[in-house]
């Protein structure tokens, strides 16, 4: 009787073929671990860069931390006054309320551009689509420099209004990109099911696809909040410093954190430094407890729904 | 029916007076993009107009800018050439980072891990290019310059790695530069990227893996192509970010209007936005034109390259249509 002997060839793998590496290695095994070893080490370079920002920002700023540093104001202080004196508290309002005064505009806006670019069926979309995300690429310091010009069209004065309409163009592409992506993540037969039973597409939205996007929502609002929060170059132009605190955006100057940074940056005496890093600290735990909320409000979303 | 003929029917049935409303609305919101954008570009122009007229072409390619109260010469060509430069040597640090860090938190680290990286990632996004710019020239840039010593040591006879005669010290170089843009890019690209990363069909990966193919040919042969539209998105966002970043780069790099084609270690540069926010505290009005025209050059840069962007985008992405 004729033996079938099995080919002792190992059998064609056609993907493995292509992998240069691995053949000329001789070894599979190589190839893989070439792989995942590069891309640790290209991740630890990452986090060791933002680990070093961080600890640096950390380490330094603890130097000028004290409870007037956060609530007093510039008011009577040079760049080589003792730490014992001043501090942000006038920056950290003013920071508060432009991004405010900025997100009250970009929020509904950015929302209103999302819906249009999931829910409704027309032609432009596209087009709008395209055009908002080619706002995102909008050089911050062109956003400065657009109103700046509106300022010098109108012969205005510098205020913090501008400062917060210099935000705005900054904050809505990233606001309507995330919403977008968050819209369309909702599941479209739920949107279906909702107008199969009579409802009109206005409550779909509301009652249907906005929950379940809202957290998807929110980071489109923090992420909205982080791109300019921390946004210098547009207020450099736009705002007059101020020593003092001024919440009224239509006179005076307002002082922001990022302004403040850039100060006494730029003033190069070692106890100025030190303030530039106490505000950086200050600045970083008002992202940090941004993003916290915000993957909070995430988080407990997602329990609540595997209880259910 | 098939799915997209169903989807026409829906939109044309006759809509109540609440649908109109909030169809009017989110029309409007939308239609705003574009009055924003008109008019961006009609206030740079007119207040651009009376240094472009007067400095003609060379506005954008001449080297030399000089401002006296009798006469002013007003040209950026160092300083565009030099934004390209530092953006495109940050896309080309960044992207590699970018692709590993979503390579791993998607398919190789646990999952609590890799939501760890994820956040972290996030919160580097997050970072005010102030603070970026404050690390960059106290913390990193004493870091980079042994980085530059070491490439021009073992390397300097490479003209990429060349200097001039008589420079000592590598600092305020577009390397340095670039590798601050790169740590500003790295987080756009990644999110961008990881998202990709995620939507990817599981089976896919299991089966080939199944069927005997190695991590690295299922990375090569079917993650990357299939991811590469959006990763190209994802750096192409990061270099329109790069090319109009201001205040970090104009913490670290040397400013100067001599040319400075290819010698990264050396320490002059080109950045067009940090050129903008060193001229601008003593412009005289003749130069606060010539300003707006360079904001004017950023605006029209970026533009284009994002108008290409996404059309790469949404080639590459036909599912989002």
């Amino acid at each position: 009787m004729e033996k079938v002997v099995a080919d002792p060839r190992p059998a064609k793998q056609p993907w493995n073929k292509s992998s240069k590496l691995a053949s000329f290695t001789g070894g599979r095994g190589f190839a893989d671990a070439t792989l995942i070893t590069l891309a640790f080490l290209l991740a630890a370079v990452v986090f060791g860069l933002l680990l070093s920002v961080l600890w640096s920002v950390v380490s330094a700023g603890a130097g000028a931390m004290s409870p007037q540093f956060l609530y007093q104001n510039n008011r009577y202080i040079s760049t080589t006054t003792s730490l014992d004196y001043g501090g942000v508290g006038h920056a950290i309002l003013g920071t508060l309320w432009l991004v405010l005064l900025a997100t009250m505009v970009a929020l509904p806006l950015g929302l209103a551009i999302a819906v249009y670019l999931t829910q409704s069926q027309s032609k432009l979309r596209n087009l709008v689509r395209s055009i908002t995300q080619a706002l995102a690429g909008l050089p911050s310091v062109v956003s400065g420099l657009f109103v700046l010009s509106i300022i010098s069209f109108l012969g205005a004065q510098k205020s913090g209004i501008f400062g917060a309409l210099a935000l705005f163009p900054l904050m809505l592409p990233t606001v309507a990109r995330v919403a977008e992506e968050a819209l369309r993540l909702v599941p479209a037969d739920l949107r279906l099911a909702a107008l199969g039973l009579g409802a009109p597409n206005y409550r779909a939205f509301f009652q249907v696809i906005l929950p379940a996007a809202k957290s998807g929502i929110i980071t489109a609002l923090l992420l909205g909040l982080a791109r300019v929060v921390g946004e210098t170059a547009p207020l450099i132009l736009t705002i007059q410093a101020n020593n003092g605190t001024n919440l009224n955006p239509f006179d005076g100057g307002v002082a922001t954190l990022p302004t403040y940074i850039y100060g006494f940056i730029s003033a190069g005496y070692a106890s100025s430094i030190t303030r530039a890093w106490g505000a950086s600290l200050v600045l970083l735990i008002l992202v940090g407890i941004l993003f916290i909320t915000a993957r909070l409000l995430t988080a407990d979303k997602k329990k609540k729904k595997a209880k259910k | 029916m098939p799915k997209e003929a169903v989807r026409r029917k829906l939109g044309t049935g006759v809509l109540n007076r609440g649908d109109r409303l909030f169809f009017g609305i989110t029309s409007a919101a939308s239609y705003f993009a574009f009055i924003l954008v008109a008019l961006i570009l009609v206030f740079l122009i007119a207040q651009a107009f009376p240094a472009l007229k007067d400095q003609g072409l060379a506005f954008v390619y001449g080297s030399t800018w000089e401002v006296t109260p009798e006469k002013a010469v007003m040209q950026i060509g160092p300083m565009l050439y030099g934004s390209v430069l530092i953006a495109l040597l940050g896309v080309l640090l960044a992207t590699p980072m970018a692709i590993a860090t979503a390579y791993l938190i998607v398919f190789i680290l646990p999952k609590s891990p890799a939501k760890l990286a994820t956040n972290l990632i996030d919160l580097l996004a997050a970072l005010p290019s102030v603070i970026i710019g404050l690390w960059g020239v106290l913390v990193f840039t004493p870091i980079a310059q042994g980085w530059a010593d070491f490439l021009h040591k073992n390397l300097g006879w490479i003209p990429l790695f060349a200097t001039d005669k008589g420079t000592t010290s590598l600092n305020s170089s577009p390397f340095i530069a670039g590798w601050i843009v790169a740590v500003m890019i790295v987080p756009i690209i990644t999110s961008v990227t990881r998202e990709i990363f995620s939507q990817f069909d599981r089976e896919l990966i299991n089966g080939a893996l199944a069927l005997g193919a190695t991590r690295w040919t299922v990375f090569r042969r079917v993650i990357l192509p299939t991811a590469s539209g959006g990763i190209t998105g994802g750096v192409l966002l990061g270099l329109g970010r790069a090319i109009g970043e201001t205040v970090a780069i104009y913490y670290v790099l040397q400013l100067s209007m001599k040319i400075n084609f290819f010698q990264i270690l050396e320490p002059r540069g080109g950045a067009i936005a940090s050129w903008i926010l060193s001229r601008f505290g003593e412009a005289t009005e003749a130069e606060f034109h010539g300003l707006m025209a360079a904001g004017l050059v950023i605006f029209i840069t970026t533009l284009v390259i994002n108008l290409i962007a996404n059309i790469i985008v949404n080639r590459a992405q036909p599912w989002r249509k």
